[in-house]
């Protein structure tokens, strides 16, 4: 039952990020000199596709994560969803079952948004894809939209619901504008791993990020867990 | 022979250096209605809180269902078998009662239809109506409904009738003469109704300022504490304050109230040896017994 | 069975039933091996506590008001009243009987010493009838 609640906490904002995807995959009706079947887009269209599917991701990862106990509904910004707070606390589970039954319905959303879209990418550019960079592109576009997401997870066991959407925003931002800055944050931050430099662009797989953001999600999740446990609420 | 569901000894929390419980002793025995009083702040809900582990204590023990515990396992293992209704009776919003009943009721392995079914019936409550849209009463009757039909052996609920029009609360608080007439279930709520507590609790502990004040047999209280009213020609004299075995005393003109518990007779007659034009001695509700430990000196 | 309690009076709420229901035993209310409502629907009716209804029921069984028939529930006793009645009746007698004695030697006929205690009777039924209804 903890699914099913997780479930009616994600729905509508599931619903609306799979409504943006199918807007997405409409722009070629207004997106002049572009053709969907084409075999080669035309390169503004392919960078328009690119971006808005890396902010698809992100936006994603943000708005679809949650602690399991801070509950969420239909709009982010509603006040007064916390008393049910107490009535979640007082039931027989874990904390730790509870954050992993929201975080991973969430998780399962997210992926499964990845891959629709990455598959829709994917589909734009069949010469340039074999089965093995397909599933390379895949791995690294999830891994690192993972890391988002698990940060975001961290975030709503410390902040509620209007600040952590906030807080991610501004986070992430902030290592965008790090990223020219300094070199270290540009070789592992999920951001820079999710953008143009991969398959089935070039032929190379960013490693270093894509590490960096599977030992960040780890680190995420571990420390949200020790959070929700230590937590007085 | 001790068969308390709820003991707390010397129970201490304090939230960014403001002590809530400073050393709060609590026992409340199997089949009572106990009564948990105090004013707003006290502390009431921290304890609440502390018992559900929801919080930490900072220092003392918790003994529930006779088994002391601190740990998340133990406070899962005592939250199968208590029910608990919170102070703003708050549900998820993006469920219907139905859903909720639904969503609740796989968590318990002794779970009642029967009672399920019995509180769904006799607080007609309608199963696909939002839980937003419910009113507050309707929504208590509701937690009310999650928290009895779990088979819990325990339930502890935060000001349940708070915010009920009379009709409501006369409903609620039959359903708890029926629930203990049943013999199996514990009741122990905090309450600022002391009109409510003297109705159907048998048992009161006061609390004030994070510590307990006042603690046993409703009955009992009321048969072992007295007010002796006294007045003089002139100023009560200063010997009165000294006397041994007041709980209470307030002075004002010619008029002294003093409110004590144990040897009554003997502490009459040494007012009595004081002069007083008159010694007149009253039993005491549980207003008086409140308002005179929650005030102060 | 008329049951009232005043729950917020300093008198605690088992002595109330208590003596309530020794009125209705002692007014025939009800009578002698008839069966009193059940703990629980008297803690129903009134919406208390069946534990203080459940000490009021000991308490009266300890006094031979009532007698509890494990299975079949609380049913008034009748032997342990009328006895007691007698003894009290034989009491009054006594009692009466010196007073009749000293109103005799005031050289009052029975007629005028008939009146006389039917007066200082009503007065005494109210002034406790007035005490009653003080608390």
């Amino acid at each position: 039952m903890l699914l099913f609640k997780a479930w009616l906490e994600v729905r509508w904002r599931f619903a609306f990020l799979v409504g943006s995807i199918l807007l997405i995959w409409l722009t070629p009706l207004w997106i002049p000199a572009t053709g969907v079947h084409t075999s080669v887009p035309a390169a503004r269209f392919w960078m328009v596709i690119q971006l808005a599917s890396v902010l698809l991701f992100i936006f994603t990862a943000i708005f679809l994560a949650g602690s399991g106990i801070n509950t969420q509904g239909m709009y982010t910004f509603t006040p007064g969803f916390h008393g049910s707070m107490l009535f979640t606390l007082s039931l027989p589970i874990s904390r730790r079952r509870l954050l992993f039954a929201r975080a991973g319905l969430g998780a399962l959303f997210t992926c499964f948004l990845v891959v629709v879209m990455s598959g829709y990418i994917l589909y734009l550019r069949p010469e340039a894809t074999s089965v093995l960079q397909a599933l390379a592109y895949l791995t690294r576009t999830m891994v690192c939209t993972m890391a988002i997401y698990s940060f975001s997870v961290l975030l709503s066991c410390l902040l509620d619901e209007t600040w952590h959407v906030t807080g991610a925003f501004i986070f992430w931002t902030t290592v965008f504008l790090m990223q020219s800055k300094s070199s270290w944050v540009a070789q592992v931050s999920p951001l820079r791993g999710m953008s143009l430099n991969c398959y089935p662009i070039t032929a190379t797989m960013p490693w270093a990020p894509v590490i960096a953001s599977l030992a960040l999600t780890c680190a995420f999740l571990w420390i949200a867990v020790a959070v929700v446990q230590r937590k007085e609420y | 022979m001790n068969d308390n569901l709820i003991e707390t000894s010397k129970l201490t929390k304090s939230y960014n250096g403001n002590p809530a419980l400073r050393g709060l002793n609590l026992a409340v025995p199997r089949g009572s209605i106990c009564g948990f009083l105090g004013r707003n702040g006290a502390g009431k809900t921290t304890t609440l809180k502390l018992l559900l582990g929801m919080l930490r204590p900072d220092a003392g023990k918790i003994s529930l269902f006779g088994e002391d515990g601190g740990s998340e396992a133990f406070s899962i293992a005592a939250r199968r078998r208590i029910g608990f209704v919170s102070e703003d009776k708050e549900l998820y919003p993006f469920m219907n009662v139905g859903q909720t009943i639904r969503f609740t009721r796989p968590f318990f392995p002794n779970w009642r239809r029967d009672l399920e079914e019995k509180y769904l019936e006799l607080f007609r409550l309608p199963l696909m109506k939002a839980v937003p849209k419910l009113s507050k009463g309707m929504r208590t009757q509701l937690m009310l409904l999650l928290a009895m039909a779990r088979g819990a052996e325990l339930l502890m609920m935060d000001e349940p009738t708070s915010g009920l029009d009379p009709a409501m609360t006369e409903d609620i608080l039959r359903a708890l003469a029926d629930l203990a007439a049943d013999g199996e279930t514990t009741i122990f709520f905090s309450s600022h109704q002391l009109a409510e507590v003297e109705q159907i609790c048998d048992r009161v502990c006061i609390i004030d300022d994070g510590q307990a004040m006042i603690e046993g047999e409703l009955d009992e209280l009321k048969s072992q504490y007295r007010r002796i009213l006294l007045t003089f020609d002139g100023m009560p004299p200063s010997a009165l304050a000294a006397l041994k075995g007041i709980d209470h005393l307030r002075q004002r003109g010619r008029t002294a109230s003093l409110l004590t518990h144990g040897n009554v007779d003997e502490l009459v007659e040494l007012t009595r040896e004081l002069g007083p034009t008159s010694v007149e001695v009253r039993p005491i509700t549980l207003k008086e017994l409140f308002l005179d430990h929650v005030r102060g000196e | 069975m008329n049951l009232r309690i005043h729950f917020s009076s300093g008198v605690p709420i088992y002595l109330q039933l208590m003596e309530q229901i020794k009125h209705a035993v002692e007014t025939g209310a009800i009578r002698a091996g008839e069966q009193l409502p059940t703990i629980r629907k008297i803690a129903e009716e009134l919406t208390m506590n069946p534990n203080t209804v459940a000490r009021a029921y000991r308490d009266l069984e300890r006094e031979g008001i009532v007698e509890v028939r494990h299975g079949s529930g609380v049913f008034v006793a009748d032997q342990p009243s009328s006895a007691s009645k007698g003894a009290e009746i034989r009491q009054a007698g006594v009692v009466l009987r010196s007073a009749i004695e000293k109103g005799m030697a005031l050289n009052l006929s029975e007629g005028e010493l008939r009146r006389v205690f039917e007066e200082e009777l009503s007065r005494a039924q109210e002034n406790a009838d007035a005490k009653r209804g003080r608390r």
